[in-house]
């Protein structure tokens, strides 16, 4: 083996040129941010930043980026920089590379030169070709680098001529008119060419070969992870920033300044007065409010979980613990797994067909709560089945060797094992059936926008009588609205312009915000709840 | 009858061994001289014709033995030659798995356990059972001490007995005291009762689930390789006390591992493969000087 590359554990020093890899992949990484900001409307394309217009500034960037690549790779093929390149930049990556040749070539073909169809397909054929060889056939460190630094540079001229300006307009010349304008065209190409270059300096910066790769993978799997979280976070910043001023809007402080409630006979008037979340919608109010849904909302979760989980969790007893594994238990599981996956308007049209006309023949909140209830009922035996499926045998061994029976042992040893997971399967249900629109139209709205007098009192409705059931809740028999449904018909029926309403567009933000937070709210308590059984079941 | 031997026949022509036990009448012979073997104490449990089936597989074949009352018999035999299984008809634990089907007689005290109207409760409180692997509950100490008694109703805890004043903290914390004290854990965990036991090392789980399996107040013990999951120094742990245990309780124990076998029991029973007891006696005679060649070979480690 004379003559072979030593090569040595400890790599040369090249700290500068990964200090300057580095630095590029910042550089993509904050216009990928940019980018993202500016799809989400939270950065403007035409303002300028510290005087220098959006546009050229990210044409600036993404010319300096795709040189600094092309550097690196060129750096790295004649020898300047101590790397570990492979033969090839792989099948993957010259797949990937030459399709975005072939579209840019086809682009410039037929934007640019007026090519017409053929002509077009031609020119697309060969810069991808020409990418797909650049790519695969030289040596990995100008093959991941170049093609992707040369479009990097490309995008950035079109950018800096304006050939692709703040005005500019794709249209798509379909039917629908659908066009794309430069407000959305230009963050994401900016946002896919940093990508591409972070990623091609990642390499550089881990000196090509295996680790090379490894660092690049980790950038995208990493970004990818980052942007899904930031488009998460900024769905519900964009909510509550355009929620928040109907939320507050009339609020004061001040003993006695807010509207009088009785609670279990004691009658106290509020501290505050928070108009939107204590008043309905009427004429004569100063703010209007969702009070009636935001309580509708509430017995309607409730509701549908007292009535779901114990029949879920009884079923799910049933079928894993009593019956025989086998045919049966197949169809009830393949049968709940369907039943999950049913529309909710179907859920809806059964509770309208079947629940309305046997609960006073009209629609109300307890035909809601059990409609609900139902869509419920199959996810929470789904998990709560899987979740004492989990449950070791050994338990259920050690209990039984101890001469417990069946039922003591699911009650104290099964049951409470898998309590962290049946709750988590609740959590995930209410989430899906606080925001569902279609069953509650169908069974239980009442007036789009209900005034405050038609709030549900459930815990004052209930009363005792002299013949069965000895007990009538009429409040429960009443129709009434929920938040999702008010949402509905705050935006589709254009409630609300004859109601006074001041301003419709941010009453219906604020009833969103409501509605996320009426939502969250159930969430953190299935979390703590959750946190609590599990915290009974570890050492710690 | 006739078909066990039959069966044992059938085995013998095929491996060609030299067998102890060869024909029928050979083996009702030494059977007897099992069954007559003179131990000091009185029969615990006297197993008669004793077949398991899983489905087609005939996992035991035609076992008869008497388990001495206040000892401790092992029962050795390479992997997969049914100690478990034979260990899992004493408390009738093979009752809970849907493919096994047991033919024969299993006596405690002289009572018939595979008969109509036997109470399983009541048995297995009598017949206490320690596991392979340590399985204690995802409970506090105490909870998985006082967890059979109070299922049994015997002792009574909770909001509504406080209620009613009907609590039996006291003997709770006696019978957690005592238990644990019995299983040499006491020592170690006195002050954290309420703590999760699955905070507890290997060891100490396996020592907690026999002090569960005390708290019953049984009169045998089943151990199936208490010990194989733990490190030497908890094993020489689980030795002791369960020779310690054999004062009061009648222990039988599977292990694999010979020495322990010698080192902890009265008698021995040798399991080969194919589901047969081979040989039983005591200790010292199975070990010094086996009666067959199999068992000779097995425990000198030519096979097995
Ligand atoms: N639950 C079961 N279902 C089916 N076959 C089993 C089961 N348990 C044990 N067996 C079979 O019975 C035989 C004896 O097993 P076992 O009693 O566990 O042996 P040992 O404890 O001596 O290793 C083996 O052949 C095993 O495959
Ligand atoms: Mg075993």
């Amino acid at each position: 083996m004379a003559g072979a590359v030593e090569s040595s554990l400890v790599s040369e020093d090249t700290s500068g040129t990964e200090a300057v890899a580095a630095g590029v992949v910042g550089i993509a990484a904050i216009l990928f941010g940019i980018s993202l900001g500016s799809m989400f409307e939270l950065l403007s394309i035409t303002d300028p930043i510290a005087g220098i217009p959006m546009v050229a500034l990210l044409g600036t960037l993404l010319t300096l980026l795709g040189l600094g690549v092309i550097g690196f790779g060129l750096g790295s093929r004649f020898g300047y920089v101590a790397t570990d390149p492979r033969p090839s930049a792989g099948l993957v990556a010259s797949v990937a590379f030459s399709g975005i040749w072939f579209a840019v070539g086809g682009l410039v073909a037929s934007q640019s030169f007026g090519l017409g169809t053929v002509g077009w397909v031609a020119v697309a054929f060969v810069t991808g070709g020409l990418a797909f060889a650049g790519t695969a056939l030289p040596r990995e460190d100008i093959g991941s680098t170049l093609p992707v630094g040369v479009f990097a540079v490309f995008v950035g001229v079109v950018f800096l001529t304006g050939v692709i300006g703040p005005s500019w307009v794709w249209d798509l010349g379909w039917e629908q008119q659908a066009s794309f304008n430069a407000e959305f065209s230009i963050p994401v190409i900016t946002a896919f060419c940093s990508l591409l270059v972070s990623w091609a300096s990642a390499k550089a910066y881990g000196g090509f070969g295996a680790r090379g790769r490894h660092v690049g993978a980790y950038l995208l799997v990493y970004l990818n992870a980052l942007s899904i979280i930031a488009v998460l976070f900024l769905l519900v910043a964009f909510t509550v920033f355009k929620g928040l001023p109907g939320l507050f809007n009339g609020l004061t402080f001040g003993l006695g300044s807010g509207p009088e409630t009785t609670l279990f006979g004691f009658t106290f008037a509020w501290p505050f007065a928070w108009p939107f979340v204590m008043n309905g919608v009427a004429l004569l109010n100063d703010v209007n409010g969702v009070l009636p849904a935001i309580v509708g909302t509430i017995w309607l979760v409730i509701g549908a979980v007292v009535f779901a989980v114990p029949l879920g969790v009884g079923a799910a007893v049933f079928i894993t613990e009593y019956a025989d594994r086998g045919r049966f238990t197949q169809v009830v599981e393949v049968a709940t797994n369907g039943l999950w996956s049913t529309p909710s308007i179907v859920f809806g049209l059964f509770g309208l067909a079947f629940l309305v006309p046997r609960l006073g023949n009209g629609k109300s909140l307890l035909a809601g709560m059990l409609t609900l209830g139902f869509m419920l009922l199959p996810l929470v035996v789904i998990t709560s089945r899987e979740a004492m499926l989990a449950v070791p045998d050994e338990y259920r061994d050690a209990s039984a060797a101890l001469g417990v029976t069946k039922w003591q042992t699911i009650r104290s040893v099964v049951l409470p094992a898998s309590l962290p997971g049946i709750v988590t399967g609740i959590i995930l249900g209410v989430g899906r059936i606080a925001g569902e629109t279609a069953p509650i139209l169908l069974t239980m709205s009442g007036s789009v926008a209900p005034p405050g007098s038609q709030t549900v009192d459930v815990i004052g409705g209930f009363s005792f009588t002299s013949s069965p059931p000895f007990v009538s809740n009429p409040e429960l028999l009443q129709a009434t609205s929920a938040l999702p449904y008010q949402l509905y018909s705050l935006i589709t029926a254009g409630v609300g312009q004859s109601s006074n309403i001041a301003n419709i567009e941010q009453f219906r933000w604020a009833t969103a915000l409501i509605l996320l937070v009426v939502v969250l709210s159930f969430y953190a308590v299935g979390i703590a709840t959750r946190y609590y059984f599990r915290r009974k079941l570890q050492h710690e | 009858m006739s078909k066990t031997s039959q069966t044992t026949e059938d085995e013998t022509k095929r491996t060609d061994q030299p067998l102890e036990v060869t024909a029928g009448e050979t083996r009702e012979q030494t059977q007897d001289e099992w069954t007559d073997y003179d131990f000091e104490s009185q029969a615990k449990f006297s197993v008669e014709d004793l077949d398991v089936y899983y489905g087609d597989d005939h996992a035991l074949k035609g076992v008869s033995m008497e388990i001495p009352e206040n000892s401790v018999t092992a029962l050795i035999g390479p992997s997969g030659c049914g100690k478990s299984t034979f260990l899992r008809c004493l408390n009738r634990m093979n009752d809970r798995i849907s493919a096994a089907r047991i033919d024969g007689s299993v006596e405690l005290d002289g009572e018939e356990i595979y008969q109509d109207g036997v109470n399983l409760v009541e048995l297995r409180k009598r017949v206490g059972m320690v596991f392979q692997s340590p399985n204690p509950f995802p409970k506090s100490i105490r909870d998985n001490i006082s967890y059979g008694p109070r299922k049994h109703g015997d002792l009574e805890t909770g909001f509504l007995s406080n209620l009613l004043g009907r609590s039996d903290e006291d003997e709770v914390d006696e019978l957690v005291e005592r238990s644990l004290s019995q299983a040499a854990l006491w020592d170690e965990v006195e002050d954290r009762l309420d703590d999760n036991a699955l905070g507890l090392s290997g060891g100490q789980q396996q020592r907690l689930c026999i002090a569960r399996a005390l708290a019953t107040d049984p009169e045998v013990l089943l151990m199936d390789e208490p010990a194989s999951a733990l490190d030497p120094i908890a094993t020489s742990k689980i030795e002791d006390l369960v020779h310690e245990l054999s004062e009061d309780y009648t222990v039988v124990i599977v292990t694999h591992n010979m020495q322990q076998a010698a080192r902890i029991s009265d008698q021995t029973a040798v399991f080969l493969t194919g589901g047969e007891l081979v040989e039983y006696g005591d200790t010292d005679q199975i070990f010094e000087d086996p009666e067959s060649q199999r068992v000779e070979d097995y425990i000198s480690g030519k096979f097995g």
